[in-house]
């Protein structure tokens, strides 16, 4: 059977780009983000576990300005999704659903996932740079 | 999905997400403090039962959750039918995977072995 010809809700690259909807896309692009970074977190912890030459390639990884980079991009990745997961939890129970409420407390997950990333990366350069 | 499993999965993701908020932050503390040590380092921090135990608690969740979203992500972009079938096992194999094999290294590292 041919499924018949449906309109289809707006794609991405039409709907006219938004703080609401470039805040839902880049939370998935972080949850997808955080799920490749899982990978090196089990190559870490297995190196740690067996293997001291799979420890210290992970170790060199980390050490790598590519390491570092996607370091950055992974505590970005976790404070924006955890802080726009928590307006989501609070959607669910009816909170914030205003348009008005809607943009706040998007711009306010913005600023809060950079300023906690440049604390926390910030922080996490200093005490490994640290003697 | 069936009406009953969307349920399900619906609550499972918020409760994860709800367990994850605790647990994301802890992860986040503990690999700043530890991602630079060497690694008889690490062995002596998740050696002890705590950290080991918030470490397990953390792979069991977050693989959850994970497997959870990339579901719905997979549900919406992958169109034909077999291949999707295809993905949402891979999906769930990979995630599988990767909780065993890091439950088993923090299980060595906790057990001392």
């Amino acid at each position: 059977m041919t499924p018949a010809e449906r309109p289809l809700s707006p794609h991405l690259q039409i709907y006219r780009p938004q703080l609401t909807s470039m805040l839902s896309v880049t939370h998935r692009g972080t949850g997808l983000a955080l799920g490749i970074g899982t990978i090196f977190f089990v190559w870490w912890l297995s190196g740690a576990a067996w293997s001291a030459a799979c420890y210290g390639a992970a170790q060199a990884f980390w050490g790598s300005w590519l390491g570092k980079l996607f370091l950055l991009g992974w505590t970005f990745s976790l404070f924006y999704h955890l802080l726009n997961g928590v307006r989501h939890l609070l959607w669910d129970v009816g909170i914030g659903f205003d348009l008005r409420s809607t943009y706040r407390t998007g711009w306010t997950v913005v600023a809060f996932s950079v300023l906690l990333t440049l604390f926390a990366f910030g922080g996490g350069l200093y005490a490994w740079m640290a003697p | 999905m069936r009406g009953s499993v969307a349920v399900r999965h619906w609550r499972s993701q918020r409760i994860s997400a709800l367990a994850l908020i605790p647990l994301a932050l802890w992860l986040v503390e503990s690999l700043l403090t530890h991602l630079g040590e060497d690694r008889t380092q690490i062995r002596t921090w998740l050696g002890q039962p705590i950290p080991a135990t918030l470490a397990a608690a953390v792979v069991a969740v977050m693989f959850f959750h994970l497997a959870l979203g990339v579901r719905v992500v997979l549900e919406d972009y992958v169109h034909t039918p077999g291949r999707l079938a295809a993905a949402l096992v891979a999906n769930r194999v990979a995630c599988w995977a990767l909780a065993l094999v890091a439950l088993g290294a923090v299980a060595t590292l906790a057990f001392g072995f």
